[in-house]
């Protein structure tokens, strides 16, 4: 080291040396600024601002808003929004900011409570199709052989019955659909996807040179499967699981405006149902169908931009200097 | 270590066979090859793409995958037969007294694990009974027995470069004190430069430890220096084994003799002979010598008869019908006989 000999600044010049070198030193060579992160790209948090958004709306609404509004007969028929006025000549209120239809529910108690549960229809039944499907992939890529045959084969017929068709007759033939039933019948046909995506992934990663050198050093399958392999997944685990969800809601949405879904509970393709089968559009009550349509435009652009925001979290090609 | 005299083989490898199973017949990749590899010495295994170095270590460390299987033979590690050991037993044997450093580095480290993870899952794997602290004090000391600074211990393996990978895999390598590491190809995928700063880590630590090593390779160059013995491979058999400065001096094989010619020189230049003729198909070889087809020196017994494997100078190995047995116990060369007479 060329020191010089004045006092004290060799001193520090080793003190520099000596915290590079420091064992365990917190990470000091990664990124130097901890918002520089692709997790970070605008089109993930747009779209995650808008599902926390929609979320919210459903959350806030229960406390500030009264939710009974929502059922038959609470409030006067036909109200417009506020500002705008009806066919019959009737000014909207501030008692109801978002209009009324023709059997006196409140559209905005019926967007707080219709909401979040479309949405919630759509994530549980991905959740289980996912489930599902990361477990057949799994088996299927892991352990091979037969098993493999008879999972790939089931799975790849049940990817070609067209599910949407299929749901409309089960759901047709059921007088009475919960929620909960819904999500299931959904789930029935949200595994084959995400089954192929994980079997040929974990195929690839078994031959990969980590599996085979933790193979080689002694490690359990267990350990193989849940410590090599399974957080390599990770990225492909997310995405699947929002393309699902984002396919799930599609479908419990185009059930209920087919007037399938839940009677009870209200819901937004319920509430679009209701006003295609009232004649809505004949009598110019455009909010009747055109606030629940909005929302739900909102809610499948909120899923995309996640699903692109993942994208570009996995793929660095697609990412753009951050100035 | 070349004069002592009492040697003891860690390692012997006897006739194995590993066979790549295809719709026309087995691919005979190793086929039979008989060698031992004695206390803290390196062998190093030549030939060229595809002969079966690599597919032999496979076997040795018996992680043939199917359509590969192991068709027959012996490996011995330390009196024990791995070769029909259970996969439980064999668990316990594998990386505690045979390691591999792998091919390529680059895909050996699992990218979503620290350094620190991976080594410690190879310990903790086969001593369980150990503290974190213990556990930590070892890595260390591995990292800095392959010369790696401590810092490496928290990163992952995409923030280290490719000969950092490289010692990483050797650190694992050691970290339970094998008694025989094989070294496949680990080499290969490196600049010239980090090359020699990996082979001189391996030399370190092989001399630091006293481990046996098989050594894979086509580098003839790197070869030389580093390893005491060397097996030359050509189609799924080895044709000659001999201490390494005999064997670059005076290579007997006809194949051996071509394999060093074909290393470019420095003073001289020399056209590239290449030889006549194409290698055999592997499902079915040729009747007599594997090497009838290229070689310059052929005969008509080589067409008939397998050479045996005779001991040429002492130490020298050579499967060759050019080598004969003279009548009072020494071996000739066939063509100064003929030329004699």
């Amino acid at each position: 080291m060329a020191t010089t000999k004045v006092g004290d600044v060799p001193v520090e010049t080793t003190l520099e040396v000596a915290k590079v070198a420091m064992p365990r030193s917190p990470r000091l060579m990664g990124r130097f600024n901890r918002w520089d992160t692709p997790w970070l790209n605008s089109k993930l948090l747009a779209g995650v601002a808008i599902i926390a958004a929609i979320l919210l709306i459903g959350i806030i609404g229960r406390m500030v808003w009264n939710t009974d509004l929502a059922f038959t007969a609470k409030s006067p028929l036909n109200l417009p929004p506020v500002g705008f006025v009806n066919s019959r000549q009737q000014e909207g209120t501030w008692a109801h900011p978002l209009g009324t239809e023709n059997s006196g529910r409140d559209m905005l108690a019926l967007l707080i409570v219709g909401a979040p549960n479309s949405f919630m229809v759509g994530v549980v039944a991905a959740a289980i199709g996912m489930s599902i499907g990361t477990f057949l992939g799994f088996s299927a890529g892991f352990i091979g052989g037969k098993l493999d045959d008879v999972i790939r084969i089931v799975s790849d017929v049940t990817i070609t019955i067209p599910a949407l068709m299929v749901l409309i007759v089960i759901q047709s033939l059921l007088r009475q659909v919960e929620l909960s039933t819904m999500a299931l019948l959904i789930a029935l046909f949200a595994w084959p996807s995400p089954t192929r995506l994980i079997r040929a992934q974990v195929l690839t990663m078994r031959e990969s040179g980590y599996v085979q050198m933790a193979k080689l050093s002694g490690a359990s399958t267990f350990a193989i499967m849940f410590k090599e392999i399974m957080p390599n997944l990770t990225p492909y685990l997310f995405a699947s699981f929002i393309g699902n969800a984002t396919g799930a809601i599609l479908t419990a949405v185009g059930l209920e405006t087919l007037g399938l879904g839940p009677q009870r509970v209200p819901t937004l393709g319920g509430t679009i149902y209701d006003a295609i089968s009232a004649a809505a559009l004949l009598r110019n009550m455009w909010w009747w169908w055109g606030i629940p349509t909005v929302l739900l435009a909102f809610m499948f652009i909120g899923l995309l931009l996640i699903n692109l925001g993942f994208d570009e979290i996995a793929n660095p090609r697609l990412r753009q200097s951050s100035q | 270590m070349e004069h002592t005299s009492e040697r003891l083989p860690v390692l012997k490898v006897r006739d194995l066979k590993v066979y790549y199973e295809t719709p026309r017949g087995d691919v005979l990749a190793v086929d039979g090859i008989t060698f031992d590899l004695y206390q803290g010495e390196t062998l190093g295994l030549v030939g060229e793409s595809g002969c079966g170095k690599s597919t032999a270590a496979m076997g040795i460390l018996q992680l043939v995958n199917p359509p590969g299987r192991i068709a027959g033979g012996q490996v011995i590690l330390d009196g024990q037969n791995l070769l029909g050991m259970s996969d439980e037993a064999l668990r316990h044997v594998r990386w505690a007294k045979l390691a591999l450093i792998p091919q390529g580095a680059m895909n050996s480290l699992n990218p979503t694990m620290r350094v620190r993870d991976q080594i410690r899952d190879v310990i903790v794997a086969h001593q369980r009974k150990q503290s974190g602290r213990n556990v930590q004090t070892r890595i260390f000391e591995l990292l800095t027995m392959v010369g790696l600074p401590s810092r490496v211990y928290d990163l992952f393996p995409h923030e280290l470069s490719g000969g950092m990978k490289q010692r990483v895999c050797i650190a694992m390598a050691i970290a339970l004190n094998p008694m025989v590491i094989i070294a496949d190809e680990s080499t290969s995928a490196l600049d010239v430069v980090v090359q020699r700063v990996v082979a001189q880590t391996m030399l370190k630590v092989k001399q630091a430890l006293g481990v046996s090593m098989i050594m894979i390779g086509h580098d003839m160059g790197l070869m030389a220096q580093m390893v005491d013995r060397i097996a030359v491979m050509y189609a799924g058999k080895i044709v000659e084994i001999a201490p390494v400065r005999e064997f670059f001096a005076a290579p007997k094989h006809p194949y051996s003799q071509l394999l060093i010619e074909s290393v470019p020189s420095l003073k001289e230049r020399k056209p590239l002979k290449i030889t006549e003729g194409i290698t055999h198909d592997p499902r079915n070889p040729p009747p007599g010598c594997i090497f009838q087809l290229r070689c310059p020196f052929v005969m008509d017994k080589c067409r008939v008869v397998a050479p045996p494997v005779q001991e040429v100078t002492p130490g020298q190995l050579v499967a060759c019908h050019l080598y004969e047995n003279s009548g009072d116990g020494s071996l000739i060369d066939v063509r100064d006989a003929a030329r004699n007479s």
